[in-house]
């Protein structure tokens, strides 16, 4: 796999989430308290605080019957509306699609990562682009009718009107996606040619953490750089002490599955998937993968038992299981026999696996998610479900901010702010990271454009100058304005769970399903306490 | 729309904290000020308005298009928020929205969702009275014969004439047994059929203690229902009273009889001059446009076929 997300620290993410909305809410208290003692004087006052009292009875007196109510008016409204024909689009799509994907010289296992990327794909854009439009013109075109005079002149409060709206997309979504979701299973298996279906699986990888030792075995954070402009495999050299060492935590004999030997003998192993990438730097045997090894490490008594030489399957990958017996080859311990679990797991319940090149002169790529411990397969629809999880998470953002954005602009500005919002998010994220951590050299915005219009590089220091100080500053100004983008918009990398599903993984729960669920709640509750204040705040009447 | 309106009315719990003749909307130096983009006052909608409406009577907001009255309702139900002055309804704030569930309200046009059907529309405003379901089904039934659209319950609103819209929008003001009827230009788009039902339904309601407050600038429609009326003009008060001491001449006296010949016309006229009595007209009275149409359709519904003769 090309990618493998940092394991999600929930608590850290929820501390830090309760500290930005304490923040907020204790700043937008005291702008809006000034803002009515300035503009109303001590009556002013004693209304803001009147106001405060009833939305927060707002806020406690919600109703299940009028939100039951107003939700399903918004979802017959969408039906109604004819939310329904992206079924049409949809339906296209899968009639055509295969004419354009099927490949019959793909490798089985391109031809599942096509098939799968596709599909995800779509459906992720298309449920998006659906929702955008449906649920940034709710309470926009409510407002133009007047329709909501009817409501608000009710006991509906407007809590519930924001709440129930973005309920009753997430309704329209739900079917929308559940409909498609199934559909799209059934068009995979039958799609995917009969060769690659082998490949519609869910791996289920325990994966390890990542350090290297350099050709004369002193530990380093990164191995070799062979050139490649893409540093997300370093590289060792063969036959030297160069190693990319894995640890696996909480190893247990439960991982152990039975595996059939090339003699037919079954036996305990741990079933070890890897693939590395090769990088040869003279011609050598171009009949056979380079050889490289596993060795098991005991850091407690430093033990090291090497298992059996192999040979990289480039693009391909492999998978070999270490037998729960060992035999030991050096001088000291030959015939010697090692219990994987027992000389070799480490007390704290860790598995080191060293990785060795054993072609001198040749080298081995390897990046974290590159060996895994694989754990007994789950099934394919699993994963897929999974993934539609995510693009239901992505949806329910998209609801969200689409509604919250719609109860204080109108509704072609909402979408544009909700689809730039989308947008900005999903493309532009690594770009601002880069931008913002300081490993950027030439400056900012007007640095660089300094320093096109004068030929100057990006290493050379600026002249001291007043001019070229406002030029800092401004930067420095426009970076601080990048940063609280960056803050305020939502990590929508978590809600695409495609790459696992193509990939034949399972969906990790606690590196994208999790975060994603924990994302989208992060994002809903003040999305509907903003939608409810500016709801509130403003007068319903078409202008 | 013959049909009782007051059933079920235990469901609603909206027990009357006012007695006959109590204020129930008090409206203090209220003054709205609509703004441009940028904050500055626009136009001055309402200037200071002060009045109260009283349990129990049918109060007209009067005037000609831009005056206010609109503007006032909406600031009664919080769709608007006052520039200054203070409006207390049902003993409550305008923003309040508790006080909602004793208070229907007719829009000016009928603004309902157009996706539903008349039963769904019901159904749906009652749910957001918390109504329980044999409540609301019995509701919606009772309200669909009474503003006479039962015949097309199934059929969705987008598909009805603006009449039919706005006897469902009635419907719906309607649909909890409110103590505050709020009814803006009530007889808008209605045959004169539709327009002497709701009439007589207003009257009805009236009866049986509801307050009503409408605004329309149909004066005879006013003048056939409310008991007190007050005239705005370009957001200022400026009649406020009682219908029948607004529009009685106070220099003038009215006699009515039975047809006289001319002979016993001209005495009577003769005996009046004798009294000191200038300007004196005797003429057949003439009835209202209104009830001349009235009359002849239900004439034309008792003898189809034969012309009518006036």
């Amino acid at each position: 796999m090309d990618f493998l997300p940092d394991v999600f620290n929930i608590s850290q993410a929820v501390g830090q989430w309760l500290l930005v909305l304490l923040v907020g809410l204790v700043s937008i208290l005291f702008i809006t308290f000034v803002s009515a003692l300035i503009g109303g004087g001590v009556k002013g006052a004693s209304r803001y605080g009147d106001s405060l009292v009833e939305s927060l009875s707002d806020l406690v007196s919600v109703s299940s019957t009028r939100c039951y109510a107003l939700a399903k008016l918004t979802f017959t409204e969408a039906i109604r509306r004819k939310a329904l024909f992206v079924f049409v689009i949809f339906a296209i799509l899968f009639m055509f699609a295969g004419w354009f994907i099927s490949d019959s010289n793909q490798r089985p296992k391109e031809a599942v990562k096509v098939h799968v990327t596709f599909i995800l794909n779509s459906l992720s854009w298309l449920t998006m682009i659906v929702m955008l439009l449906l649920s940034c013109i709710g309470i926009p075109e409510d407002i133009r009718l007047r329709s909501i005079h009817t409501v608000v002149t009710k006991p509906a409060r407007r809590f519930e009107i924001v709440l129930s709206r973005m309920l009753g997309y997430i309704g329209v979504g739900t079917l929308l996606l559940g409909v498609m979701s199934v559909t799209s299973l059934i068009w995979i298996y039958r799609q995917v040619p009969e060769a690659a279906r082998s490949e519609l699986t869910a791996r289920q990888p325990i994966w390890g953490d990542i350090s290297f030792l350099d050709r004369v075995g002193t530990l380093t954070n990164a191995g070799i750089n062979v050139g490649d402009i893409w540093d997300f495999r370093s590289y060792i050299e063969g036959a030297t002490k160069g190693r990319a060492i894995w640890r696996f935590e909480n190893v247990t004999p439960e991982m152990l599955t039975t595996v059939t030997s090339e003699s037919g003998e079954k036996k305990e192993a741990l079933r070890l998937e890897s693939r590395f990438e090769a990088f040869r730097s003279h011609k050598g045997n171009m009949n056979r993968g380079l050889n490289f090894q596993y060795i098991i490490l005991n850091p407690d008594n430093k033990l090291e038992v090497p298992a059996a030489t192999l040979q990289v399957a480039e693009f391909i990958g492999r998978t070999d299981g270490i037998p729960r017996k060992l035999a030991g080859v050096t001088a000291e311990d030959s015939g010697k026999i090692y219990d994987l679990f027992d000389d070799l797991v480490a007390k704290d319940g860790s598995l080191t696996v060293a990785v060795a090149c054993t072609d001198p002169g040749q080298y081995l790529g390897m990046a974290k998610p590159d060996l895994f411990i694989r754990l007994p397969d789950a099934p394919f629809a699993l994963s897929f479900f999974k993934a539609m999880l995510g693009i239901w998470l992505f949806m329910v953002l998209t609801v969200a901010l689409g509604v919250t954005a719609s109860t204080f602009v109108k509704g072609p500005f909402a979408i544009m702010v909700t689809f730039t919002f989308i947008m900005v998010g999903n493309t532009a994220r690594e770009f601002m990271d880069k931008l913002l951590s300081n490993k950027w050299t030439g400056g900012g915005l007007f640095e660089s454009a300094y320093r096109i219009l004068t030929y100057m590089n990006d290493t050379t220091e600026l002249p001291n100058n007043p001019g070229t100080q406002l030029i800092k500053w401004v930067d420095w100004m426009l970076n601080g304005f990048l940063w609280l983008v960056q803050q305020i918009l939502p990590n929508f990398s978590y809600f695409n769970m495609a790459g696992y599903v193509a990939n034949g993984f399972d969906v990790d729960n606690m590196r994208s399903l999790v975060p994603a669920i924990v994302v989208t709640i992060g994002y809903l509750i003040p999305c509907v306490l903003i939608g409810y204040y500016c709801l509130r705040s403003r007068e319903l009447e078409a202008k | 729309m013959s049909t009782d309106v007051a059933t079920s009315t235990a469901a609603f719990g909206s027990s009357t904290q006012f007695s006959a003749g109590e204020p129930v909307i008090s409206i203090r130096n209220l003054s709205k000020d609509y703004r441009d983009f940028w904050g500055r006052p626009k136009v001055k909608a309402l200037k200071s308005l002060t009045m109260e409406v009283r349990k129990g009577e049918v109060f007209g907001l009067l005037g000609p298009n831009g005056s206010g009255k609109t503007t006032t309702m909406k600031l009664l139900l919080g769709l608007l928020f006052p520039t200054e002055g203070e409006i207390s309804i049902l003993g409550r704030p305008a923003t309040d929205v508790s006080k909602n569930e004793r208070i229907g309200y007719l829009p000016e046009e009928s603004y309902l969702y157009r996706f539903l059907n008349a039963e769904e529309t019901l159904d749906f405003y009652g749910r957001l009275f918390r109504l329980p379901a044999n409540v609301r089904k019995q509701r919606t039934e009772e309200l669909l014969e009474l503003v006479k659209v039962s015949h097309a319950r199934k059929r969705q609103l987008k598909e009805y004439s603006k009449g039919m819209t706005r006897r469902i929008g009635l419907a719906q003001a309607l649909i909890n047994d409110p103590e505050l009827i709020l009814l803006d230009e009530p007889t808008s788009g209605l045959d004169p059929l539709g327009n002497r039902d709701m009439k007589d339904l207003i009257i009805k309601l009236k009866e049986q203690g509801k307050t009503i407050v409408m605004c329309s600038h149909l004066l005879a429609d006013v003048q056939d229902v409310c008991d007190r009326i007050a005239i705005l003009y370009g957001g200022e008060l400026k009649v406020m009273g009682r219908v029948d001491e607004l529009v009685k001449e106070q220099d003038a006296t009215q006699i009515r009889s039975s047809k006289l010949s001319d002979a016993a016309a001209a005495e009577v006229r003769e005996v009046l001059r004798k009294h000191g009595a200038t300007d004196v007209q005797i003429d057949q009275p003439t009835s209202s446009l209104e009830d001349l149409f009235l009359r002849t359709v239900q004439e034309s519904k008792e003898r189809p076929g034969r012309r009518i003769s006036v």
